[in-house]
């Protein structure tokens, strides 16, 4: 069915009927969809030929969204149509296109409350969604794309549907209330078709927002573009009548009864010349191509893997037992680790050990960093140090390593373990547990770190004293 | 490359034989005769077939100031009008698209620590990527200087 719709579609560039209403079951919409190759660069039309529809998605999933979306970008000609779509999502964090997920979010909290963490393409920073957040893309050719124009709709519908006085700052956020942020807004334009897409606070759960956001301190070094962190309000503080339904309709009819060009009240008049609205169903067979889409935006490669460049730096003060006793230092004898991360994978590491541990004897650092390179800035790097541990050591069956091979391991573990899961370091610190290294890494190996949920409380801090 | 020399020879005879406020275009249009721009605002310049890409003034002053640079990989096979990168301004992400294909030798690796540079100095040290060209005739439908000029003032 798929991709007889596909084939119909590349051959023909015929109408794609997608059609799928709640609000009455006769509606159907027409989209004059083409392959992205017959895309041509015409001119563009007068305002009078451009009519307007508003899509609402009917999923809640964010990487459905963000494939439809991409869907809509990559297949649709906004020529003479151009689309807002609004959209809602379950909760999740969205990072920018070239961001740093490590530093934006708080990675083991949000797989503990299955927050679902995506990157999208355009830039920008990191926010957090749940079903109190409105989002809404605006469609339109690349060189029709109109920032201002599109925040000024949204503005309007506020105060005509709500009265509520909202203003666009320097930065093209909206804020209430002299400070207060309610929308962020990110952009992605292409050869053909620019996008504009932004988030609207109704009532999120601004408890879960700052806690998923939560910026924690990791020595990281990084090209990757920065959030700017601001104070944020829910509109529904504002005026308790706006709520995510009421603001959809509101700016939706703000949308269709503005010009395509120009802000100006066309009243019901230009309502009712435009294509209204339309609820979408985000799926394969309505929008062939569209799986492949959310898949890759699901895969690791995108939302981790396509972090730029990064260092993480961190220093560990060895504790007085490991270092040599005859000896006396005059500095805090520190264990300092530099792991650089390419691709989300481990490219390069340094290891900065001070001369009272090696006096003690620590030796073996040459290997580990061997067997670390190239591995994902994961679990997997755990089980590599691990091995590495061991390789001097075939022949006896069990060994443990040593105090000050222990002391190492675990720093390692933190520069790993703090960014990306919880639990070995839970494992492996907890005062109280008496595992060893090598069973702990035992009861750690297989096990799919993405979905652990269980968070064990340990204080790092504690067991270095 | 025999095309370039008679483009040399063409436009040292054309200098020669005009009147002085000819001349004045002949020099401007010298100092830009190798810098080619396609109407998505992407310039080119080529010699011995190695084409050095950037973008426009223009292109520049539309997207705002420059955050992060994502460009392609040395090694890279493109097409021309090929999606090859990324220049994120404040809150727009913008695709870079080939003017012409060919191989990537070489990418412009100081922009990853300083994208501004492509704000403030588009046309020489903002450059973004050098591609080997494998099809010389593409440049030949790319707006020179003064083509483009009118193509902004059109559009």
């Amino acid at each position: 069915m798929a991709q007889a719709m596909l084939k119909k579609i590349a051959t023909s560039s015929a109408c794609l009927v997608v059609g799928l209403t709640r609000r009455s079951s006769a509606r159907t919409l027409a989209i004059a969809s083409k392959n992205v190759n017959s895309k041509k660069e015409g001119v563009l039309p007068a305002e009078g030929e451009i009519t307007k529809s508003v899509f609402m998605s009917q999923s809640n999933d964010i990487y459905t969204n963000l494939a439809l979306e991409d869907w809509m970008y990559r297949n649709m000609d906004f020529t003479n149509h151009h689309v807002m779509m609004v959209w809602r999502n379950d909760p999740c964090v969205v990072i920018g296109r070239h961001q740093n997920p490590w530093l934006e979010a708080n990675v083991p909290l949000v797989n503990e409350m299955q927050i679902a963490l995506a990157r999208r393409n355009s830039g920008g920073g990191t926010v957090y969604h749940d079903r109190g957040n409105l989002n809404i893309t605006f469609f339109t050719p690349r060189e029709r794309y109109d920032r201002k124009y599109n925040l000024e709709i949204i503005t309007r519908a506020l105060f005509r549907g709500f009265g509520v006085k909202a203003v666009i700052n320097e930065r093209q956020d909206i804020i209430v209330r002299d400070n207060y942020k309610v929308s962020g807004t990110a952009a992605k334009l292409g050869r053909l078709t620019g996008y504009h897409h932004c988030t609207l606070l109704v009532n999120a759960n601004k408890a879960d927002l700052s806690k998923a956001l939560a910026k924690r301190e990791h020595g990281i070094q990084t090209i990757a573009t920065a959030s700017t962190r601001s104070p944020v309000a829910n509109l529904s503080e504002v005026n308790s009548r706006v709520t995510v339904d009421s603001l959809q309709t509101a700016v939706g009819y703000e949308y269709l009864r503005t010009p395509a060009l120009h802000l100006e009240d066309g009243g019901q008049a230009h309502i009712s010349q435009q294509r209204g609205f339309q609820f979408v169903n985000p799926t394969d067979e309505w929008f062939p191509g569209l799986a492949e889409l959310k898949n890759e935006l699901q895969t690791w490669d995108w939302n981790y893997g396509r972090t730029p460049v990064f260092t993480v730096s961190r220093a560990f003060p060895v504790p007085a037992q490991l270092l040599a006793p005859s000896e006396i230092y005059s500095a805090t004898q520190e264990l300092i680790i530099n792991m650089t991360v390419e691709h989300g994978l481990i490219s390069d590491v340094t290891l900065n050990i001070p001369p009272g541990l090696i006096e003690s004897g620590f030796h073996g650092e040459a290997s580990v960093i061997t067997h670390l390179k190239g591995k994902r800035f994961t679990s997997e790097a755990l089980n590599a140090l691990q091995d590495a541990m061991l390789t001097r050591h075939l022949n006896t069956e069990v060994r443990k390593l040593d105090d000050k091979e222990q002391f190492v391991a675990k720093c390692f573990d933190q520069v790993c373990c703090e960014l990306y899961c919880t639990i070995i370091k839970a494992v492996l610190l907890n005062p109280n547990c008496l595992c060893t290294y090598n069973t702990a890494v035992e009861r750690i190996r297989g096990m799919k770190m993405e979905k652990q949920k269980i968070v064990f409380k340990v204080s790092l801090h504690n067991y270095l004293q | 490359m025999v095309m370039c020399t008679i483009l040399q020879v063409t436009s040292r005879l054309a200098r020669g034989g005009l009147s002085v406020q000819c001349c004045q275009r002949a020099l401007y249009s010298t100092q830009n005769k190798t810098r080619l721009y396609t109407k998505k605002h992407e310039w080119v310049s080529v010699s011995d077939n190695i084409g050095t890409v950037g973008i426009s003034n223009y292109a520049q002053d539309a997207l705002g100031e420059v955050v992060y640079v994502q460009l392609p990989e040395v090694g890279q096979e493109i097409a021309a009008g090929d999606e090859c990168g990324a220049l994120e301004s404040v809150k727009a992400a913008g695709e870079v698209y080939s003017p012409v294909s060919g191989t990537i030798t070489e990418k412009n690796t100081t922009l990853e620590s300083k994208p501004a540079l492509i704000n403030k100095s588009c046309y020489e040290d903002g450059w973004l990527f050098r591609v080997k060209l494998s099809n010389m005739d593409e440049v030949k439908q790319l707006m020179d200087q003064t083509a483009y000029d009118k193509y902004l003032e059109e559009h």
